[in-house]
């Protein structure tokens, strides 16, 4: 994924011919256009690449944007036009939807950056939380071994409640990787106000990487002892 | 160009309408049976003829292997996906179905599509007639739920009905649509649309901002299997039972009893929505007496609850992808016949905490709203634009089988995504990709929509790079193409559907129907015409047999003679328009005569009331 750079391809367009800056509409003569190679979801929006978002905001321009860019108003068009209304609208849609949800937004961002870096290996539970994580692990396999053996049901009621309820405190302690991101999101905005340099924002990418990869980990088990525990009904 | 109109192509009734310049409303085109409901049931008569209609329901009773109901259950399936339903159905399905369906009525044999066709020409021509002009242009709807194939097939029978077909609308949004005409609101809306064959609910959001009314779904979920049918089916299964028992009749061998006992059950089931009771008296086959039977609305509801209890899961479903509870909606709209059922209003108000919407007629309300974007659409006017979803996860078969999900369920449409494809063999000149819709984990478990083969040059493994866009369309139908991006070429893909009609064998359906739709409605036209003149010939030679007839004046009484020669000329011939046109002259030419047998008529009357009071 090659970082994103200032430099703006200078496009024409296609029904004038005169210059077009890269925008959904041609200033000159206002035809549709088709997209840029180097797509940036914040700049569909018009918004800078900033992680603190209003949602509302986000919504209203998204419903201005639908209103001009959906096939709706090109149905009479020529083919040209309604190609590149589906291929802009559905490129809105997706944009939206990315940077709607602050998690598919940071990871949205990281890549395109070429920071998204996901755990070395998928298995790799974070540090602090290794000794639960271990636990854990211990009563699947006490789980699934007595359920294999078509052991004891009080036994696997025994196990199925001590998993639902640390299942339950992992969860909880993705509200604090969430609060943790949004921290994040202030100072990497803070940092792209200053005109912070290249390492800073490295430094801030890098963490926002660790927090994103410890909240898939955490995400997943407890995705797996659900799993389990739905097999037990 | 001719007029837009918006169709409701429903399991058991279909819908045209249009939008009034008059009123700025949608309205539906009534129908010559002063109806606006069309029957969805196609009968074909021994000479070929194509009844559509009411004319065809009535076939359902005395020719039932020759008659289809419900065909849209049958789209855009495979034989191995309606295989219990079929025993329910009068009709057969031949043999050489295989990934489309083909349907057998006396000795033609249809497609789904095809079928649906007949029903959309025969709307076609009731708004052709109300217009007094072209009509070829439409948007027609399609349950949320409809995967890709269903929704191809739907478009495929537009097109073989001789329409542009605009778009595909989602039935639940498109009575949302006519909904919000009817009472300006926002907030979050529920729609429940539990019609004939399908269920879907959508939840939708509804914003007003400066340019207009923005109807956006959140989420949408359904069964394409479950709907009033499902409870008719229930109600005959138990009732032949019955029958079985107490009296001993299997009516297997007998199909047109069971159509009439299945027309008898759903009218009792009509009853008991206003009624607490009624009863159904059922003439056994051969003579074996009759089945009498009382059925309370109880009794009724305690057989269907579980039938009803199936749409609540899927409603859970959208709520929670929604990301709402039941009591943040706003409104709840009910949509679909099967609404009427007290139970599943009783049901859906305790779920929603709130009584639902039924001021607009749930048969009515689908083809009102495809009317209003059909004006969007054609007029360009809008102050209302629809934001939809896919209802189904898009993905791609990998190793081992596994589902590579590469557009989410309840993606705003049009969605898309790019995948990187390269070869992992030297040499390798083709790449296979299998798409499929669902959301379980293998694709043995999805449903399959389409396969093709990417194009690659010979060269070491992993050097090619095939990027592949996927794109659903605005009416939620995918589009594939393909790109070699080191030679930098769009490759053109020929895909093929798992389900479903390729486009030579559509092209060639089109080239035979444009010649059979005009055959067949010529067809059915010169054997009304002919029927009718037959009558009037019939009564003019009886009435010319009568005392009245002398009083006639010797020319009237030649021109009788010669139109009545030259009507049956005509009737020889194939132009149904020249019979009509010679039993006008012929009714022309009798009027004296009729006046005067009804003046001998009334006379006789007074007479021999005079009489009778003597």
């Amino acid at each position: 994924m090659t970082s994103a750079s200032t430099t703006t391809i200078t496009a024409i367009c296609w029904s004038c011919g005169r210059p077009a800056a890269g925008s959904h509409f041609c200033a000159a003569c206002g035809k549709i256009q088709p997209l840029s190679h180097d797509t940036d979801y914040f700049a569909f929006f018009g918004l800078p690449r900033k992680l603190v978002l209003d949602p509302d905001d986000l919504e209203k321009r998204f419903h201005a944007l639908s209103w001009k860019l959906h096939p709706d108003n090109f149905v009479r068009a020529s083919e040209a036009e309604r190609e590149r209304s589906l291929e802009r609208s559905s490129q809105l849609n997706d944009a939206y939807r990315t940077l709607l949800d602050p998690t598919s937004r940071v990871e949205y961002l990281l890549a395109h950056e070429g920071m998204r870096r996901e755990g070395q290996q998928k298995q790799q539970a974070p540090p602090e939380l290794l000794e639960e994580v271990f636990e854990l692990n211990e009563s699947l396999d006490e789980l699934r071994m007595a359920r294999a053996a078509g052991g004891d049901s009080e036994e696997r009621a025994r196990l199925s409640k001590t998993l639902a309820a640390a299942a339950k405190k992992f969860q909880d302690s993705l509200a604090g990787v969430d609060a943790e991101l949004r921290k994040l999101f202030v100072a990497w905005d803070a940092a792209i106000d200053a005109g912070a340099d290249e390492a800073a924002r490295r430094v801030l990418m890098e963490r926002m990487n660790a927090a994103l990869n410890r909240r898939s980990y955490i995400r997943n088990l407890v995705a797996g002892v659900h799993k389990e525990l739905t097999e037990e009904c | 160009m001719g007029k837009t109109v918006g169709i409701d192509l429903g399991t058991t009734y279909s819908l045209i309408a249009y939008q009034d310049p008059a009123t700025g409303r949608p309205k539906c085109v009534q129908g010559p049976y002063g109806t606006p409901l069309c029957p969805s049931i196609v009968s074909v008569d021994p000479d070929g003829a194509i009844l559509v209609g009411e004319p065809a329901r009535r076939r359902l009773l005395t020719q039932s292997s020759r008659t289809i109901y419900s065909v849209k259950r049958l789209m855009g399936r495979g034989i191995a996906d309606v295989q219990d339903e079929l025993k329910l159905f009068p009709f057969e399905i031949a043999p050489e179905s295989a990934n489309v369906l083909r349907v057998r009525l006396g000795d033609r044999v249809f497609t789904p599509p095809e079928i649906s066709a007949f029903i959309l020409r025969e709307l076609r021509q009731w708004a052709e007639q109300f217009f007094g002009e072209a009509v070829d242009v439409a948007v027609i709807t399609v349950p949320a739920y409809f995967n890709d194939a269903q929704r191809q097939a739907t478009r495929d029978a537009g097109r073989l009905a001789g329409l542009e077909v605009l778009r595909l609308v989602n039935e639940p949004t498109a009575a949302a649509l006519a909904y919000g005409l009817h009472e300006k609101r926002s907030g979050k809306v529920a729609v429940y649309d539990f019609g004939g064959g399908t269920f879907d609910i959508s939840i939708l959001k509804l914003v007003s901002t400066g340019e207009g009314d923005i109807y956006q779904v959140l989420s949408t979920n359904g069964d394409t299997h479950l709907g009033g049918d499902d409870l008719d089916n229930l109600l005959l299964a138990r009732a032949r039972d019955e029958i079985l028992r107490e009296h001993g009749v299997n009516l297997d061998t007998y199909p047109e009893a069971v159509q009439e006992l299945r027309k008898s059950l759903i009218r009792a089931k009509h009853d008991l929505s206003s009624e607490d009771r009624t009863a159904v008296i059922f003439d056994l086959p051969g003579g074996k007496g009759s089945w009498v039977r009382e059925f309370t609305r109880a009794e009724f509801e305690s057989w269907i609850a579980s039938i009803v209890e199936r749409t609540i899961g899927p409603v859970k479903m959208a709520l929670a992808d929604a990301k709402l509870t039941p009591s943040e909606i706003d409104e709840v709209v009910l949509v679909g016949g099967s609404t009427r059922v007290p139970l599943v209003r009783r049901r859906v108000e305790e779920f929603f905490g709130r009584r639902p919407h039924i001021e607009l007629n749930p048969d009515e309300v689908v083809a009102l709203g495809a009317a209003v974007q059909a004006d969007i659409l054609e007029s360009g006017v809008r102050d209302m634009l629809l934001l939809d979803v896919t209802p189904l996860s898009l993905g791609i078969e990998t190793m081992g089988g596994v589902v590579a999900k590469i557009i989410p369920r309840n993606s705003t449409i049009p969605a898309s995504a790019q995948e990187m494809f390269t070869t992992g063999v030297e040499n390798q000149t083709g790449i296979d990709i299998h798409v499929l819709q669902g959301e379980r984990e293998l694709a043995k478990d999805c449903r399959s929509l389409a396969r093709f083969t990417l194009r690659v040059p010979p060269g070491p493994a992993g050097l090619a790079r095939i990027e592949v866009k996927f794109l659903i369309d605005a009416s939620g139908i995918l589009q594939v193409s393909a790109k070699d991006l080191r030679a930098g070429t769009q490759q053109s893909i020929e895909v093929q559907p798992s389900y479903g009609l390729g486009d030579a064998e559509i092209e060639h359906m089109l080239e035979e129907s444009i010649e059979h739709a005009e055959q067949d409605f010529t067809e059915r036209q010169l054997i009304e015409a002919r029927n009718e003149a037959e009558i009037t010939l019939t009564a003019t030679q009886k009435s010319l047999a009568r005392d009245q007839a002398r009083e006639l004046a010797a020319e009237e009484r030649r021109a009788i003679d010669e139109s009545s020669s030259a009507l049956r000329e005509a009737m020889a011939g194939r132009d149904y328009k020249l019979i009509r046109a010679r039993l006008e002259t012929l009714n022309a030419a009798t009027e004296r005569l009729a006046e005067l047998q009804m003046n001998s008529a009334l006379s006789e009357a007074l007479e021999g009331k005079r009489l009778g009071q003597v």
